[in-house]
């Protein structure tokens, strides 16, 4: 679709055009997915060949590109004379139930009736007489999943009815979900679909998507190879997830630009200042340095600990006090198992011994609520809120990391006095 | 409701009116007049139309009751089903009465116009404070509109720390940049989870503010999905806030997967900016797919600190003196250490004022001023907990009772104590003050009515004497409520 784009104006440079191109929708060309392609290529022109109805299950981690080759092949021309093709996204549908009416509507059926059943019907006499074969591909089928699976099993035998001709297709993201939720397909071995599996990109698939998405708009001076690398093997590391790689590289270029914009704005000032030098400057972009690649993905995989930076000054005090009570309960009791209403006995006294007022049962209530919208606690609720427990989600030393208030820390954490009894 | 479990609670307003909001770009949103009374021609109210739910088909006798009609000009009389076709259509707005002349702006005391400066609903033109932000969501929605693709970003932060008000405040920016023609035009579309009775009826929220017709959730989603999936040519991007995002998401999550799905359609240019106050929601509550598709675009929104929240009052004030230096600080100060939170600073400013008000009546009105000894009050009055008061105000018999539990807590060590248990304690301790013990059955009922004040937590009183109690208080208060008491 990227040629469609209009032609970007004179005005953009080149981070732009990256930022633009390293758009997470959907492309014409798949580097990586080159011999699963060519697998789903075969299954369909041998069953087509044969004139045989079949059913295929993919499996894979999301941003794997299934949705994506998938798509391809739904718009291929070789396949537009001799199939129909239907596309359909489960999480799009009303009910379970519905997906019957909205597969009669996707094929221009009319039922006999208004309901489920009748739907169902048509669609099973259509299978039968159709002129054409048909490919119907269904996203995120794991919405279907209900406690008996009875939509589940209709559709997955529809490739055995007598004189159907129809290619079936399943996406969805966990492995094993035909042996979970449809072991019965097991049964026989005609209606057991064949399983395909995605694997997460590597390191080097990620690297070539950069390069052929950053070759697209001829903007591949911006990246050097070694952040590229850099990037794609963290990812890989963690997810291989496209998706988050181009996320980062976009969010990548987006820090560079406003860094520049920045860097723009102090030489403006600077020319301003010593108007003897007003020598322009130049429009040579830096390419994105290693640094910056590692800034990003520090902010982005490093969840709490890059906390303690922007948190300095803005951990409320209060928290930091109820935080502490806890850590210090936690650390001295074999009780893990704290109430609201217990901490708030202990938190009393610490506020006490440090001469501070300390917060009443309701308001310190609401305060490990705050707590809890950072996901440093959880709290189970309970009929009442003194019941409620508190469950610490952090390490402890994630949690010194993030009050970043040592002093504090010590000399509660040293204070057992406080915990009474 | 236990999917939204990071959240604090809040009460849901059951109803899916989203406002319209129109924003001129030179004036502040005043708060809006509600006057509730009717005055005097109450019997023919002009064109007075409440919007309704969409999915009821016909309205209730009670609806049709509630709604007066009057005529458009210079035709029949409309039926409730015509009226109620054209609310449907989009072709009436609603309206709600005027009042007959709003009060005069000169005559108000100093006191007063800061108390309107510092009501929460008035959102000043920059937000102090939130500058690099602002920065952060302005270039991000710049570069999508520039780039016309479509893409997420998640937003977080405790309540009352401007979220909303940054996110609106760069959209008015943007729409004064297309105004003056340095961007191409977009649509603003924004909805509320909290505002939505059903999660699905985001669908018919969107539809509505993109054509202004109500349909029903189904229709209204093929059409969404119709649009955002088919290329237009000039086909304008659309930003679509959402706010209070936790409250969308059910166990299908197919709202969420859908909103979140369109931008990655190459047809559709929509941006999708959601708003929440759980920072590790993502991970907490959305499956991975949703996940995957929200992206790693983050912001989080830091609690103020009590410079910050100084600096907001006083921008707030204006040049007015009505606060003295030091009780803005105070108050800063003060509600920094909780929450960080502008709304309850400004709410504790604002009582503030009334209390000066009311306390320096004698005081010529030009030079009343809000001291610290005005704002230590207000504090007292928001933070401070009423139950040692309580305490204080029980009845003899239950004050003894209170003390009985405590006692059994003590003696037993655990907690949770039977009514036998505290019987016995309260026989003792009646002993002990002369007092005359209560027989068991007005016991329970002592039990029962501390139980309704929650002072303390029993069961049901069918299991008299082994229903078991909790101290809703703790011990340490009822000692210091009595003891004080004694002395005095």
């Amino acid at each position: 679709a990227k040629t469609e784009a209009p032609v970007p104006s004179p005005t953009r440079n080149k981070y732009q055009n990256a930022r633009r191109v390293l758009n997470s929708a959907e492309t014409q060309n798949l580097p990586g997915r080159e011999s699963q392609l060519q697998e789903l290529r075969e299954f369909f022109t041998t069953h087509l060949d044969t004139q045989t109805s079949g059913s295929l299950y993919v499996s894979g981690q999301p941003g794997t590109g299934k949705t994506a080759c998938l798509s391809l092949l739904l718009r291929a021309p070789e396949f537009a004379q001799r199939l129909q093709r239907v596309y359909i996204n489960c999480t799009s549908i009303a009910s379970v139930g519905a997906v019957f009416k909205k597969l009669c509507a996707e094929l221009n059926i009319k039922p006999a009736g208004r309901t489920e059943r009748d739907h169902q019907e048509a669609i099973q006499k259509h299978l039968r007489t159709a002129k054409r074969m048909l490919l119907l591909v269904l996203d995120e089928i794991d919405q279907l999943c209900t406690s008996r699976q009875e939509v589940l099993y209709t559709i997955f035998e529809w490739p055995s009815l007598a004189g159907a001709r129809i290619l079936l297709v399943g996406i969805a993201n966990s492995l094993d979900l035909t042996d979970r939720a449809l072991m019965r397909l097991n049964a026989r071995c005609e209606l057991k679909p064949r399983l395909m599996h995605f694997p997460p990109y590597t390191k080097q698939q990620i690297v070539d998507i950069f390069k052929a998405r950053l070759a697209e708009a001829d903007v591949l001076d911006v990246f050097p190879p070694v952040t590229l690398q850099l990037l794609a093997a963290k990812v890989s590391a963690v997810s291989g997830d496209v998706r988050r790689a181009l996320d980062i590289g976009r969010r990548v270029v987006e820090i560079a630009e406003q860094q520049k914009r920045v860097g723009e704005r102090e030489f403006n000032m600077q020319a301003l200042n010593f108007e003897g030098e007003t020598k322009a400057k130049e429009d040579t972009l830096k390419p994105v340095q290693v640094t910056q690649v590692a800034a990003v993905l520090n902010k982005v995989y490093g969840a709490s600990q890059n906390l303690d930076e922007d948190i300095e000054g803005a951990f409320p005090l209060q928290q930091k006090l109820m935080l502490c009570s806890l850590v210090l309960m936690l650390r001295n009791e074999r009780n893990k198992d704290i109430s609201i209403g217990r901490l708030h006995e202990v938190y009393r006294r610490v506020c006490a011994k440090r001469n501070i007022l300390a917060l009443d049962q309701a308001e310190f209530a609401g305060t490990v609520d705050l707590v809890e919208t950072r996901g440093i606690l959880r709290i189970m609720r309970k009929k009442e809120p003194r019941l409620s427990k508190v469950v610490l989600q952090w390490d402890e030393e994630e949690v010194h990391g993030a009050l970043s208030d040592k002093q504090l820390i010590a000399s509660i954490l040293n204070d057992t006095a406080c915990l009474g009894k | 409701s236990r999917l939204a479990e990071g959240t604090p609670r809040r009460s849901i307003q059951l109803s899916n009116i989203v406002e319209q909001r129109i924003f001129k770009d030179d004036d502040v949103i005043s708060t809006p007049k509600r006057s509730r009374a009717k005055i005097s021609h109450s019997g023919e109210g002009d064109e007075d139309y409440t919007p309704k739910k969409s999915t009821q088909k016909t309205p209730t006798r009670s609806r049709r009751a509630s709604t007066t009609t009057r005529p458009a000009k210079d035709s029949a009389p409309l039926t409730p089903s015509q009226k109620l076709k054209k609310i449907r259509a989009g072709e009436l707005s609603p309206t709600i009465e005027q009042r007959l002349r709003p009060v005069d702006k000169s005559c108000k005391s100093q006191l007063q116009l800061a108390r309107e400066q510092l009501h929460v609903s008035i959102i000043p033109k920059s937000l102090p404070c939130r500058e690099k932000e602002f920065d952060n969501i302005y270039s991000f929605l710049e570069g999508k509109i520039q780039d016309e693709c479509g893409g997420c970003m998640y937003v977080s932060g405790v309540p009352g720390t401007g979220k909303t008000a940054t996110v609106t405040g760069v959209i008015r920016t943007l729409q004064h940049q297309v105004a003056q023609e340095k961007l191409t035009q977009f649509d603003f579309v924004e909805i509320n989870g909290m505002r939505l009775t059903e999660p699905r009826q985001a669908y018919v929220q969107i539809y509505k503010q993109l054509t202004g017709k109500t349909l029903s959730w189904e229709h209204a989603h093929t059409l969404l999905e119709k649009r955002f999936t088919t290329p237009a040519p000039r086909r304008l991007t659309t930003v679509l806030l959402v706010d209070e995002l936790d409250i969308l998401c059910n166990r299908r999550q197919d709202v969420v997967y859908n909103l979140l799905d369109w931008p990655t359609k190459s047809a559709a240019r929509l941006v999708v900016i959601t708003i929440a106050n759980t920072m590790d929601l993502p991970e907490r509550l959305l499956m991975g797919k949703v996940t995957s598709r929200l992206g790693l675009t983050r912001l989080t929104f830091q609690p103020y600190t009590h410079k910050q929240l100084q600096e907001i009052v006083t921008a707030r004030l204006g040049g007015s003196d009505a606060f003295k230096g030091e009780a803005v600080q105070l108050v800063a100060r003060k509600v920094a250490a909780v929450s960080g939170d502008a709304r309850r600073a400004l709410d504790i400013c604002r009582r503030a004022t009334e209390i000066a008000d009311m306390t320096e009546q004698s005081v010529a009105t030009a030079t009343k001023c809000v001291s610290i000894l005005h704002v230590q009050q207000a504090l007292a009055e928001m933070i401070a907990s009423a139950k040692v008061q309580a305490i204080k105000n029980c009845s003899r018999l239950e004050q003894i009772f209170l003390q009985a539990v405590a006692a059994e807590v003590t003696r037993t060590g655990v907690e949770e104590t039977t009514f036998m248990g505290v019987y016995t304690q309260v026989e003792t301790i009646a002993a002990f003050m002369g007092a005359v013990v209560p027989a068991p059955g007005r016991a329970l009922r002592l039990c029962s009515k501390l139980g309704a004040e929650r002072l303390i937590i029993c069961e049901h009183s069918r299991t008299d004497i082994f229903q078991k109690i909790l101290l809703n208080v703790s011990a340490d208060d009822i000692h210091y409520a009595l003891r004080v008491e004694g002395n005095n």
